[in-house]
């Protein structure tokens, strides 16, 4: 981990009308990270990741290679991916495309594609192992293949954090080890991976950091010390020890 | 050969093929966004409650296509109004608009006493266009083509992700207005030729069409002014034979279209060819 931290998060807190959904959620990541978030259901993962990419409301600070943030124009080094069910798979959009509209922020509303956006593009997707995909339709492709081409289109994005939203749900065992693969070859080439995540015992092989959330961060820092004792029961209650072990 | 000839030789009917062709192309560039974003139900309020400004415009002495712009605009800019109400749905929302629109048209209509029908409107009368009609849908209709050429790749992205469209700088709000803009255009330059009811048709139907056998966006563009334009010239060729009302003769072949391109590909659509499995 690098010593500037690459995005800094500061109290941030969301709440819709009365209803705390976050607070006082404080952390550092540096570059090449790749950061399991872990939390049930209803926990705040999601609202954490849209807080940070300022697409809700919020309280507290976050910060980008050093830049507070105000609007989304601050924000263009982050990519987010949802989970895969808030988009249309049917749409007319070719992966080619998809991963096209990640070089958007380099050019101005009327701009049309350049040869260099071109090129970026197909230098993602062979990033992620879909050389060759471009002509193909969402649809033709499988759940970890669908998933590739959404980090292909942050690559293209050259965001430095991409936070991705239950990215492995759904996704069978083979896809799942080969996403990961993926994910860890990106870090080491020094782009920051959240990937917010239900599996703790992948969580505990795979990443190098955990950040536990449930209303508020309840524990950060290797798996080996957030998936054991207290930070488990202080995240999932005490079930979390049967979360691990499923 | 006369069958096909015929219906061109009339001066009227020249006119009504150009106002139908120009219908052709344009509602189905902006129909392709209204059909992906699924917003066929505000194309439908927004061609019904012109129907105020219509005979607003009429009872004044204005030209009913101004009054048609004017309520067009009112509807876009207090549907954005409100559409921030949680409580409320935006269906919700564009249904009371459009209906109460339309309600105020219907009475207003009912009150002149100029001999002038409510079907005129609600069906149009496309073969009393005039070479002025034409030259302002000309006028309206290219800007509207122009506009979704520039914006191509903004609502590209708006429609289909909006969450990332934001993010890498995308105004999602403001393309949503443009199109709600575009869809008053529309109607505006449909009214005369099929009338408010049947403008709705020409701007979902044909695109609608094409959706079922694009691949992607320019092609399912493409394709809706191919359909449109087909559908329209067809349509008031039937019209002309068979005696019958020309906007609702377009529209039927529009359905008619529709259907057929459905059964034809609907193999395609089984479940052997969703996607494959991880």
């Amino acid at each position: 981990m690098s010593t500037a931290p690459i995005l800094s998060v500061r109290d941030l807190g969301v709440h819709y009308g009365d209803r705390h959904a976050l607070h006082g959620v404080s952390f550092d990541v540096g570059a090449g990270e790749l950061i399991a978030v872990i939390g049930p259901n209803g926990a705040g993962k999601s609202t954490m990741f849209k807080a940070i990419c300022g697409l809700v409301n919020h309280e507290g600070v976050v910060e980008v290679n050093g830049v507070h943030c105000h609007d989304h124009a601050d924000r263009m080094d982050l990519a987010y991916i949802p989970q895969r069910n808030d988009s249309d798979l049917h749409f007319p959009i070719t992966v080619g495309e998809l991963v096209l509209a990640g070089r958007r922020r380099f050019r101005r509303w009327y701009g049309r594609p350049t040869a260099a956006d071109r090129a970026a593009a197909s230098d993602a997707l062979e990033r992620v192992n879909l050389a060759g995909c471009e002509d193909c339709a969402l649809t033709e492709l499988s759940g970890g293949q669908l998933q590739r081409a959404y980090v292909a289109r942050a690559l293209a994005q050259e965001a430095s954090v991409v936070l991705l939203d239950e990215a492995l749900s759904g996704v069978d065992q083979p896809s799942t080890l080969e996403l990961l693969d993926v994910f860890e070859l990106l870090a080491a080439q020094g782009t920051t991976l959240l990937i917010a995540t239900h599996d703790l015992a992948l969580a505990r092989r795979r990443f190098t950091r955990c950040l536990a959330v449930n209303g508020t961060l309840r524990a950060d820092g290797a798996p080996t010390t957030v998936l054991t004792g207290d930070a488990l029961e202080s995240t999932f209650g005490s079930r979390g020890h049967h979360a691990l072990a499923d | 050969m006369h069958w096909l000839t015929d219906p061109f030789q009339a001066d009227f009917m020249q006119r009504a093929f150009i106002a139908a062709i120009i219908i052709g192309i344009v509602a189905p560039v902006v129909g392709t966004w209204v059909v992906l974003r699924r917003m066929a139900n505000l194309g439908d309020a927004m061609s019904h409650g012109t129907l105020a400004g219509v005979g607003i415009a009429y009872a004044a002495g204005v030209n009913v296509l101004f009054g048609a712009m004017g309520a067009g605009l009112l509807i876009a800019v207090l549907l954005l109004a409100f559409s921030s109400n949680r409580r409320l749905g935006q269906e919700t929302i564009i249904t009371v608009l459009g209906t109460a629109f339309f309600a105020l048209g219907v009475v207003v209509i009912s009150r002149l006493d100029t001999g002038v029908e409510l079907t005129h409107f609600l069906f149009g009368r496309v073969l009393t266009v005039q070479w002025g009609d034409i030259w302002l849908n000309l006028a309206l209709g290219g800007a509207a083509v122009l506009v979704v050429a520039l914006m191509f790749g903004e609502l590209r992205l708006a429609t289909f992700d909006h969450v990332q469209a934001e993010q890498v700088g995308v105004r999602v709000e403001l393309v949503q207005a443009v199109l709600v803009m575009l869809l008053a255009v529309v109607v505006v330059i449909s009214l005369r030729a099929v009338g408010t009811v049947m403008t709705v048709t020409m701007l979902v139907t044909p695109a609608a069409t094409a959706r079922l056998i694009a691949r992607d966006l320019k092609r399912m563009t493409l394709w809706g002014v191919g359909f449109g334009v087909s559908e329209g010239v067809v349509g008031l060729m039937i019209a002309y034979h068979l005696s019958s009302a020309p906007g609702a003769t377009i529209g039927l072949v529009a359905a008619a279209v529709f259907a057929v391109v459905f059964a034809i590909t609907l193999p395609r659509r089984m479940p052997h060819h969703h996607r494959p499995l991880d």
